[in-house]
């Protein structure tokens, strides 16, 4: 996958699930269940996109703390950045299913939020939302790369063109560049927590709109991140484990990045319990007739315990284990198991409010498939990205743990 | 015949007490402890130290703990048996707490008597063939030979750069 | 510029503890002398009862659940630091960890008073114990109060086990060069610790044990300490952002007390090479952090009690700012979430003026915060016909001087007689690659 100016073999494979996954969601929508169609676009839209803004917050975060360990891994984490304009895109195509994704669309009576939740308002602000983050990543990954030395007067690709005519061949100092790449990184993170806590109540929490919590909006940044580093985690394993590149991680760094992952599967499942601690005990109608729904009610409480069970015990019990963390493969399975544990989770939550009384679970191969076509979409996205810059999924010399 | 005398080679830095040891293994002398006023990584390595034990005290310790916790809390709400604010009396969503406070304090509690047991303090007798600058700067390397080898031993940590000290 | 030596931290630390001048038993008495204040307020009110202080009907809760709020809040910095950051590596942590968890081991202390202040009849606290009885009544665990007991309990213990776990090493480094009566005694308090390597492989285990459970407890022990607030249904405490707001709050203010505590004790004990400027600045950063952090909840739950268009809900926030407490919550917003961006400018931060002013500027803005939640929403919540304001009477302000009287109290005298610092994580810090790193 680092062979500079090669296409993976696989590329051809990824593009083929791409276009399974939009050929079943066009075939869903025109044979009139566009409401499943758009529930399973929104679904993979969130989760894809918090695994690419959740893995490039690694970066930032290191750098920041001035970190000493993460070396090779911030270079893989900058690349998720490649994901940002798919992102993006994807998020103006949601406006085209607006009808089926919003409920409050169809003339509820929403007692005065109607001047917050209407669908102009809330895709001007989320687009700028989503600009500015991935803007500010953006300009993080461009001081980055100056500061890895990386010589953008050659290579081909639009990104690395682009930061070409950005640098106009000035070099700057490499104490300016820190300085500014420790702005960046204090933007970017300060635009996580505020856009994604916005996502959350816009395109998770008002589906319900009757519903609120408080700390939704934290509790989906912090998903975020822990899907991130599941998505790091993943991607340095397979570029770790394949021959064909030098890329190497020191099994050291594997053992740091699980504990974080550990701490993160910790802290979410901590978010979720607070929520639903103070929403228990008060025992107020509006607020529990939304946890009802989904975790005593069939056929949802099935799913709610599967998807405790697969990202919270699970992994739990196993990080415990200090070997295991340290063994990459297992670490790509177990990571994958926990996205895939979140993916449920995001149909648990947005499920109930878009398909209504249902009595078995809206899930089936159809979502299946296209959830492929998007994780298509990341391979290319990632692949592309480490065409453009190969020097991302380099090993640092020097190894410090 | 011969008594066991105790020597300790005092040194200042790490590596050259590792060097010590090195050198006291593959000597005909005994090498009884290394007192450091810091743990260090070289010499455990050195020593081919194991992982410690106390581990299995504090996960034992735990799990005493998140059982206790949720006992204690259900078995008094049950003596109560009523329903009380609405809640069921077998309330398990706010007895997690309960049994999450429990399991911390019994695993620190076992931590301390993995802690105790394994390292067998308190015990005054440690203080015996103890140079009180292993708690200062100087790690100290106690071995002990039969009495008309004391030259070979003291000449060995002399080599390694350390002061000696004879133990009567 | 004069390098550290293992030699040097151990003489500066234990320089510390020579006998005292005539300055530090000032101190020690007036403070005791507050202490003392506090007493009398607190002897008074119990043979007077509860009705000295200025809680009433609808306000019940005062300055008693605020202070106790405050001083577990700022227990909680000193195991951010000791454990917390222990597990991340941060170097920055060693020089003043100690003092730290000194810090927490009193900050609960003073914390764990209040309850029976708040008690009233404190001849009573005997119900809130899980004992049985002739009565064949327990406690109702499904109650945050109890969470409360089971909790700050719990932190107690588990803290005061790793100060003094932290300190052996320590106590062998004064036991050994100590003489006579004070010999003996540390020999018993070090419990014949001779840092052998097997004491040292079983200790780096235990320790980094300790320090992976006090993490999670850190974060629970002030989430049950916000559900007491939260798990009603009063306006402006419903809310399910309470935990990691308080925890991050509390966070806050004690990284503030640390500052408010560490840089006299720097100046005062000449601990300049080992607490640096460094160490200084990392805490002012991690401020900014919590700050933030504290800001974004402020936010949230603005913006949220709009989107709700629940009129009690709206009404609360509304008045927080507007009401009778406005200035209060100026206050509040100013001191936690305005003045610690100060910190971001590198010549504030690495101002020792300005350093110690922020923090006690940040402490009075989390005192207010714990006001002005406590206070507005009980003062007026779903009925207006019982709404009323609350003002503390001289009595409660006479406890809260005792009280904190009583946490400096205790560690004036600590760092007087105890090493403030950890003589054996300042030497880590000199080995590269050594020390109980993983």
């Amino acid at each position: 996958m680092a062979d500079e100016g090669k296409k993976s073999s696989y590329w051809i494979v990824w593009v083929a699930m791409v276009v399974i996954g939009f050929g079943t969601f066009i075939y869903l929508a025109a044979s009139g269940r566009p409401d499943q169609a758009w529930k399973a676009y929104l679904i993979n839209f969130l989760i894809w996109s918090a695994i690419a803004q959740g893995g490039m917050l690694f970066s930032t975060l290191m750098h920041t703390v001035k970190a000493k360990w993460s070396g090779s891994l911030s270079g893989l984490s900058e690349a998720f950045t490649g994901f940002f304009p798919v992102s993006l895109i994807l998020f103006l195509f949601l406006f085209l299913g607006g009808a089926h994704v919003f409920p409050w669309s169809h003339g509820h009576d929403l007692h005065g939020k109607e001047v917050w939740l209407n669908i102009p308002f809330l895709f001007t602000r989320d687009l700028i939302a989503l600009f500015i983050l991935y803007g500010l990543g953006f300009g993080y990954l461009y001081y980055s790369l100056q500061l890895k030395k990386v010589d953008t007067t050659n290579g081909k690709g639009i990104i690395r063109t682009l930061f070409r005519i950005l640098q106009g061949g000035r070099q700057l100092e490499p104490e300016v560049i820190r300085k500014r790449m420790d702005l960046l990184a204090i933007l970017y993170m300060l635009a996580f927590a505020l856009v994604l806590s916005l996502i959350g109540y816009d395109l998770v929490m008002a589906l319900d709109p009757h519903w609120i919590s408080t700390l939704f909006g934290a509790y989906t940044f912090v998903k975020a991140i822990y899907v991130g580093l599941g998505g790091l985690i993943i991607f340095a394993a397979v570029m770790h484990l394949n021959p064909k590149n030098d890329f190497t991680l020191p099994s050291s760094q594997f053992h740091d990045i699980g504990k974080l992952f550990f701490a993160f599967c910790l802290v979410w499942a901590d978010f979720f319990y607070v929520q639903l601690v103070v929403i228990w005990y008060g025992n107020i109608p509006e607020e529990t007739a939304y946890v009802i729904e989904r975790v005593m009610m069939v056929p949802w409480k099935y799913l709610a315990w599967f998807v405790f069970a697969v990202s919270f015990v699970i992994p739990f019990f196993i990080l415990l284990n200090k070997k295991v963390k340290t063994m990459p493969a297992f670490m790509m399975v177990l990571a994958a198991c926990m996205i895939a544990g979140i993916w449920l989770e995001h149909l648990l939550l947005v499920g109930p409010s878009l398909s209504h009384s249902v009595h078995t679970l809206p899930l089936g191969i159809n979502d299946i498939l296209i959830s492929l076509g998007f994780l298509g979409l990341m391979l290319l996205a990632l692949n592309s990205f480490l065409r453009q810059f190969p020097e991302l999924a380099r090993t640092e010399k020097r190894e410090v743990s | 015949m011969a008594i066991d005398k105790y020597i300790m080679g005092l040194f200042k830095s790490e590596d050259q007490a590792v060097a010590a040891v090195h050198g006291l293994k593959e000597s005909k002398w005994t090498l009884h402890r290394i007192h450091s006023p810091i743990p260090s990584h070289k010499l455990s390595e050195a020593l081919k130290l194991k992982t410690s034990k106390v581990g299995w005290f504090t996960l034992c310790g735990g799990i005493f703990g998140f059982f206790a916790g949720f006992a204690l809390a259900i078995l008094t709400a049950e003596r109560w048996d009523l329903i009380v604010s609405g809640k069921p009396v077998r309330a398990l969503v706010p007895f997690v707490i309960v049994g999450f406070e429990f399991t911390v304090l019994f695993a620190i509690l076992g931590n301390l008597v993995g802690f105790l047991t394994q390292t067998r303090l308190p015990r005054m007798q440690n203080l015996e063939h103890y140079d009180e600058r292993c708690s200062g700067e100087h790690f100290g390397v106690l071995a002990s030979c039969q009495e008309d080898q004391q030259e070979g031993l003291h000449s060995l940590f002399v080599e390694n750069g350390g002061i000696v000290r004879v133990f009567d | 510029m004069t390098e550290l030596t293992f030699n040097r931290i151990d003489d500066t630390v234990l320089d510390t503890l020579t006998p005292a001048r005539g300055t530090y038993w000032l101190t020690v008495v007036l403070l005791f002398m507050g202490i003392l204040v506090g007493l009398s307020c607190w002897l008074y009110q119990i043979f007077t009862g509860i009705g000295v202080a200025g809680m009433n009907i609808p306000v019940a809760w005062g300055t008693y659940l605020i202070n106790f709020v405050f001083w577990v809040g700022i227990a909680h910095s000193g195991t951010l630091i000791s454990a917390i950051l222990h597990l991340f590596r941060a170097g920055w942590r060693n020089p003043i960890a100690r003092a730290a968890e000194t810090m927490t081991v009193f900050a609960v202390c003073t914390a764990g008073l209040f309850p029976f202040i708040h008690l009233g009849r404190v001849w009573l606290v005997y119900y809130m114990l899980p004992i049985p009885t002739q009565r064949t009544l327990w406690p109702n665990f499904q109650s945050p109060l109890m969470f409360d007991v089971v909790a700050i309990s719990t932190y107690l213990t588990v803290s005061s086990l790793f100060w003094y776990t932290g300190m052996l090493p320590d106590l062998a480094i004064i036991r050994d060069r100590a003489v006579g009566r004070r010999k003996k005694i540390f020999t018993w308090l070090s419990l014949g610790w001779t840092g052998t390597h097997e004491q040292w492989r079983h200790y780096t285990r235990i320790y980094l044990f300790f320090a992976a459970l006090a993490t999670p407890l850190v974060i629970s022990v002030h989430s049950v300490v916000s559900w007491d607030f939260a798990l009603g249904v009063v306006p402006g405490w419903h809310t399910t952002i309470f935990a990691p707001y308080f925890v991050a709050g509390a966070i806050h203010s004690g990284l503030a007390m640390v500052l408010t505590l560490m840089i006299p004790l720097r100046k005062i004990f000449n601990y300049e090479k080992i607490i640096t400027m460094h160490v200084l600045e990392s805490v002012a950063k991690t401020i900014v952090l919590t700050g933030m952090i504290v800001g974004f909840a402020y936010g949230t739950e603005f913006f949220i009690a709009w989107y709700s268009r629940n009129p009690v809900e709206e009404y609360i926030f509304a008045w927080r700012a507007t009401g009778d407490y406005a200035i209060p919550f100026w206050i509040m917003v100013t001191c936690n979430t305005i003045v610690p961006l100060a910190f971001l400018i590198k010549k504030v931060r690495t101002a020792i003026p300005w350093l110690f002013g922020i923090s006690i500027v940040v402490n009075i803005g989390m005192w207010y915060e714990r006001f002005i939640i406590i206070i507005t929403s009980v003062g007026r919540d779903f009925l207006p016909n019982a709404w009323s304001l609350y003002r503390p009477s001289l009595v409660e302000f006479g406890i809260m001087l005792g009280s904190f009287s009583l946490f400096f109290f205790l560690f004036v005298l600590f760092v007087k007689h105890m090493p403030s610092v950890s003589m054996t994580e300042m030497k880590e810090t000199l080995v590269e690659g050594g020390g109980h790193g993983h």
